[in-house]
């Protein structure tokens, strides 16, 4: 898999997890009830905090510009 | 902030990554990496900060400490037609903020008080879906009630400093801010919810409607 591929694939699985997480936040805004504010913070802020680590991470290991010597 | 442009903001972020999910081409472009960094950084951590603030203040609210059926009785108890009965005339005349009336008695005013009482929910949600749940007569506080949770607001009213009951006995006003005798001791302010006598009391007609 090519760096560009892998990337592609590490900001899908990302905005995967952020677009799961954000969708239990809209039904557990929208549930006022107290076990939605543990799902919000446990399962949402889960997959958020999961999601953006890897944004992150990807950010950080891929797409780096080539070595070069330093004479 | 109000729940609904939460929402609305929150559904808005999920549509965006959504389209970062099906079309990851468009980050090869410049104003495609500033969408990713906004998709897949701020707006879900903007997302996020927002939305725990706004579950934070509806957990304080009156409502949702009594939307556990198990709670019912102490809801009812808010509004029995007597003004001996502590908690309900705190309610009845707004003593307490009607809306926040649960956490305002029953928070500790002390630092990381809105903590520790988001924590004692926790063990509250706990026993309500994994425990045995008591009776509601039976349930008690994780500890002694503090004064100082009362002091919050009468330390320097007039009626708390002057009352003929504190005063009667040099001693009785030191001690309760001292928290050696509690405001609900046997004799006192101890006629608190009494949950196991409702049947027995006439309610405020504000229960009717």
């Amino acid at each position: 898999m090519t760096s560009t591929g892998k990337m592609g694939r590490r900001l899908e699985i990302s905005g995967t997890l952020i677009l799961l997480g954000l969708l239990v936040e809209a039904i557990c805004l929208l549930w006022s009830r107290p076990i939605a504010f543990v799902v919000f913070v446990s399962l949402g802020g889960m997959l958020i905090g999961i999601g953006v680590l890897l944004f992150l991470y990807s950010l950080v290991t891929l797409d780096q510009p080539p070595n070069e010597h330093i004479s | 902030m109000p729940t609904i442009p939460i929402v609305v903001l929150v559904l808005f972020s999920a549509v965006l990554a959504g389209v970062l999910v099906l079309r990851p081409a468009i980050t090869a472009r410049p104003e495609g990496k500033i969408l990713a960094f906004s998709v897949l950084f701020f707006l879900p951590l903007f997302c996020l900060l927002v939305g725990m603030d706004n579950e934070m203040e509806r957990s304080k609210s009156t409502a949702f400490c009594l939307s556990c059926h198990i709670m019912e009785s102490y809801g009812k108890s808010l509004h029995v037609d007597d003004p001996t009965y502590l908690a309900a005339a705190h309610y009845q005349n707004h003593r307490v903020p009607a809306d926040e009336a649960c956490y305002t008695c029953h928070t500790n005013y002390a630092m990381f008080g809105t903590f520790k009482a988001k924590l004692g929910g926790l063990r509250h949600l706990y026993v309500y879906y994994l425990g045995t749940q008591p009776r509601p007569e039976d349930i008690k506080l994780h500890e002694p009630f503090n004064n100082r949770e009362c002091l919050h607001c009468h330390l320097g009213a007039r009626s708390f400093e002057e009352g003929a009951t504190h005063n009667a006995d040099p001693a009785t006003l030191p001690a309760i801010k001292a928290n050696t005798l509690s405001c609900v001791s046997s004799g006192c302010h101890d006629v608190v919810h009494n949950v196991g006598h409702l049947d027995k009391v006439k309610l405020w007609k504000e229960a009717a409607q």
